[in-house]
C-alpha cells in the first residue's frame, strides 16, 4: 500500500465522516428534544438528494441551489411532523413507538419515490464531476470537497445557533430539563417542534452534499440508516459531540479499511463498533448521562 | 396467595360460560383454518394461504419477545433468513435429510442468538431496535458478499423435500399444514410460559423493567430464555419457508420489511393476547399479498404498508383483540375490575395523585 493511497483513503475518511457527522448531529437533536429515535432520518437524505436531482433535471441549475428550496421546505416538515404526529404519541411508550412510527414515515418515503420516480438509479451530471485536486500524491474529488464544506458550514451554523442565539439557549434547556424550561417560560413544545424541523434540515443539507457524488435509488435509505444509527449509540444517544467524535472516527476507519477489504465488508465495521460498544459499555463511549436509560 | 386464589374463583363462576364460548369459538376457527386447503378456488389463493400461514408462525414466534417483554424487534428477518440458508446448505453441502435440516438449523440459530441477545438485551428500548435493525443489515451485507456460500445475489437453490410425484397444488397443501402445526405448536408453549412464573417475571420486566429488577427477578435471564425460544421458532419458520419456496434470495431473506411486517401483524392482533399475532397475520398478510398483486411494479405497496404501521401505531397501539374485548367488558358489569395496566396509564394514575396530593 503506497503512502499516497493511504493519504488519500485518510482525506476521504475525513471528508466522509464530516458528512457522517452532520447527520448524526440531526438525530442526536431529535433524541435530546423528544427522546425520538428517527429511522426516517436518511429517507429524508434520499428524498433530499431525489429533490436535488429533480430540480437539476428541470432547471439545469447547480443543485447547490435547491438548498434554498429544501432547508425551508425540511424544516416545516420537520415541525408538522412533531407537532401533528410524534407528540400525540403516548410518554411512557414514546421512545419505543416514535421509533415504529418513524420506520413508517420511512416507508411511505422510500414507496413514494420509487412511484414517482421509478427504481432506477439516477446521478446528477456536472461540469465539476469529474474534477479533482491532487495534494501531495493523492486525488480528492472536487464535489467530496464541496460535500465536506457543505457539511463543515452546517454544522459550524448549528453549533453557533445552539450556542449563541436565545432560541438555542432554549433549545438546550428543553433538552436539559423539559419541566424547568417550562417554569422559566419557554414554550417546551414549540421548540420541541423547532428542534426537529433543525434535525430535518441537517438532512435537506446532507442529501444535497450526497447528491453531487453518488448515485441515488430509492432504498438507498437503509445503506445510510445502519451506519448513522451505529454512530449515535457509539457516541452515546444524544450527546452531540459524542455523535461528531464517532462519525470521524468511524469514517476514516472505513475509508483506511476499504483499501484492503473492499468497500462493501468495509462497512461492517459499524456493525462491529456497535456490537463491541454494546458489551462493553452500553451507554456509548462519549455521551452518557442521557443515553444510559435508552 | 389467599388473595391470588380467591381471585380465580370469583372468576370461574361466572368465567365458565366465557371459556365454554372462546372453546368454542376456537374449535371453530380451528376447523376454519384446516378446512381451507379444500375451501381454496386455486392453486394460487392455496399458496397465499401457505404464506399467511408462514406469517402467522413468524409473527407468533416474534411475540415470545415483543408481546412478553415489551421490547420491540424489528430485526427477526435474521433469524428467519438464518434458518433458511442454515436449512439449504445443511442439505446441499452436507447431504442431510430436510427435515432434520430444518431442526438442526433451527437449534443452530437459537444457539448463536445466545451471544446476540447477550449484546443486545443490555440496552432498552430504541437502542434495542436500532441493534435489531443493524443485524439484519450485516446479514444482509455478508449473505450478498460471501457468494461462494450464500449464492449472493442469484440466490440458493432449496431442493424440495418431496418427491417429483407431489405435485404443486398438494405441495401447497402439505406445507399449510406443517406451518399451521409449527404455529400452533409455538402457540401452546406462549400460552404455558404466559401462565409461568417465568411469564409473570417477563410480564413485569414489560411493565417496569427496574422495579422488576429490584424485586428479584432475574431480569437478564429471562429475556434471554425468552429471546432464544423466539429465535428458534423464527429459525424453524424460515426453514420451512425455504422448502417451500425452493430458492432463497438475501434480499428477501434478510429484510427489514419482512421483519416490520411481524411487528405490525403482532401490533395490530395485539401483543397482550395468544392469538393477536395470528389475527394480525390474516389480516396484513391478505392486505399485504392483495397490495403486492395490485401494485406489484410499483412501489405503492410500501406506502400501504407504512401508512397501516403508521396508524396502528396512533389510534391502535394495543391491538385489535384488546380493543374489540375492551368493549366486550364494557357491556359486562365489573369486567373491568380484573385489567393489565401499563406504565403509561401507571405514569398518568401517579401524576394525577400527585397533583391531587399537591
Amino acid at each position: 500500500m503506497s503512502a499516497s493511497l493511504l493519504l488519500q483513503s485518510l482525506i476521504l475518511g475525513l471528508l466522509l465522516g464530516g458528512l457522517y457527522a452532520l447527520l448524526a448531529a440531526g438525530l442526536t437533536l431529535y433524541f435530546g428534544v423528544m427522546r425520538v429515535v428517527m429511522i426516517a432520518h436518511s429517507a429524508f437524505l434520499i428524498l433530499a438528494a431525489y429533490l436535488a436531482w429533480f430540480f437539476t433535471k428541470q432547471t439545469g441549475l447547480d443543485p447547490l441551489l435547491s438548498l434554498f428550496i429544501t432547508v425551508p421546505l425540511f424544516f416545516a416538515a420537520g415541525y408538522g411532523m412533531q407537532r401533528a404526529l410524534l407528540s400525540r404519541l403516548r410518554p411512557a411508550t414514546l421512545t419505543m413507538m416514535s421509533v415504529l412510527l418513524t420506520f413508517a414515515i420511512a416507508l411511505v418515503i422510500e414507496g413514494g419515490l420509487g412511484y414517482l420516480f421509478s427504481g432506477t438509479q439516477r446521478r446528477i451530471q456536472l461540469g465539476y464531476s469529474g474534477a479533482s485536486l491532487e495534494l501531495w500524491g493523492a486525488r480528492i474529488a472536487v464535489v467530496k470537497l464541496i460535500a465536506f464544506g457543505l457539511a463543515a458550514v452546517s454544522l459550524l451554523a448549528l453549533f453557533l445557533l445552539l450556542k449563541k442565539t436565545r432560541f438555542g439557549q432554549a433549545l438546550r434547556a428543553t433538552i436539559q430539563h423539559r419541566e424547568a424550561a417550562q417554569l422559566l417560560g419557554i414554550d417546551t413544545d414549540r421548540i420541541a417542534g423547532f428542534g426537529f424541523g433543525l434535525g430535518l434540515a441537517t438532512a435537506a443539507v446532507g442529501g444535497t452534499a450526497l447528491a453531487l457524488d453518488a448515485t441515488i435509488y430509492p432504498s438507498l435509505h437503509w445503506h445510510w440508516i445502519g451506519p448513522l444509527m451505529a454512530i449515535i449509540v457509539i457516541g452515546g444517544l444524544g450527546s452531540i459531540p459524542g455523535a461528531a467524535i464517532a462519525a470521524m472516527l468511524l469514517g476514516v476507519t472505513q475509508a483506511l479499511l476499504q483499501i484492503p477489504m473492499g468497500t462493501t465488508w468495509a462497512q461492517t465495521v459499524f456493525y462491529v463498533a456497535l456490537f463491541a460498544t454494546l458489551m462493553f459499555r452500553p451507554q456509548g463511549f462519549f455521551g452518557g448521562r442521557l443515553a444510559q436509560r435508552f | 396467595m389467599l388473595s391470588a386464589s380467591r381471585h380465580k374463583q370469583s372468576r370461574t363462576s361466572p368465567g365458565r360460560s366465557v371459556l365454554a364460548t372462546k372453546l368454542v369459538a376456537a374449535a371453530v376457527g380451528l376447523g376454519l383454518v384446516l378446512a381451507f386447503p379444500a375451501l381454496a378456488p386455486d392453486p394460487f389463493i392455496l399458496s397465499v394461504g401457505v404464506v399467511i400461514a408462514s406469517y402467522a408462525a413468524l409473527a407468533v414466534a416474534w411475540n415470545f419477545v415483543g408481546g412478553l417483554t415489551g421490547y420491540i424487534s424489528l430485526g427477526h428477518a435474521a433469524y428467519s433468513g438464518l434458518g433458511g440458508y442454515g436449512t439449504a446448505l445443511l442439505i446441499t453441502e452436507a447431504g442431510v435429510n430436510p427435515w432434520i435440516s430444518m431442526v438442526v438449523a433451527a437449534i443452530l440459530v437459537g444457539v448463536a442468538a445466545m451471544p446476540i441477545g447477550i449484546a443486545s438485551l443490555r440496552v432498552r428500548g430504541a437502542s434495542f431496535v436500532i441493534v435489531s435493525i443493524a443485524l439484519v443489515l450485516i446479514l444482509l451485507l455478508v449473505a450478498q458478499s460471501w457468494a461462494g456460500v450464500t449464492g449472493g445475489s442469484n440466490g440458493l437453490r432449496v431442493p424440495r423435500p418431496f418427491g417429483t410425484d407431489v405435485l404443486r397444488p398438494e405441495q401447497h397443501e402439505r406445507f399449510f399444514y406443517l406451518f399451521v402445526g409449527l404455529t400452533l405448536v409455538a402457540l401452546a408453549l406462549w400460552w404455558v410460559i404466559d401462565r409461568s412464573r417465568l411469564g409473570t417475571g417477563l410480564k413485569a420486566i414489560r411493565e417496569d423493567e427496574d422495579k422488576a429488577q429490584a424485586l428479584g427477578v432475574p431480569t437478564f435471564a429471562y429475556k434471554l430464555v425468552v429471546f432464544v425460544v423466539s429465535a428458534f421458532f423464527t429459525a424453524m419458520a424460515g426453514g420451512m419457508y425455504a422448502l417451500w419456496f425452493g430458492s432463497l434470495d438475501p434480499i428477501f431473506q434478510f429484510s427489514i420489511l419482512t421483519g416490520s411486517y411481524l411487528v405490525l401483524m403482532s401490533l395490530l392482533g395485539g401483543v397482550r393476547s395468544l392469538l393477536g399475532p395470528v389475527v394480525g397475520a390474516v389480516i396484513v398478510g391478505y392486505a399485504v399479498e392483495f397490495f403486492k398483486n395490485q401494485y406489484g411494479d410499483t412501489q405503492l405497496h410500501l406506502v400501504a404498508l407504512g401508512l397501516l404501521l403508521a396508524l396502528v401505531v396512533l389510534f391502535m397501539p394495543d391491538g385489535v383483540i384488546p380493543w374489540v374485548t375492551a368493549q366486550f367488558d364494557r357491556l359486562r358489569p365489573g369486567g373491568t375490575s380484573i385489567r393489565e395496566v401499563d406504565a403509561a396509564q401507571l405514569a398518568e394514575e401517579r401524576k394525577a395523585l400527585e397533583e391531587a396530593k399537591s
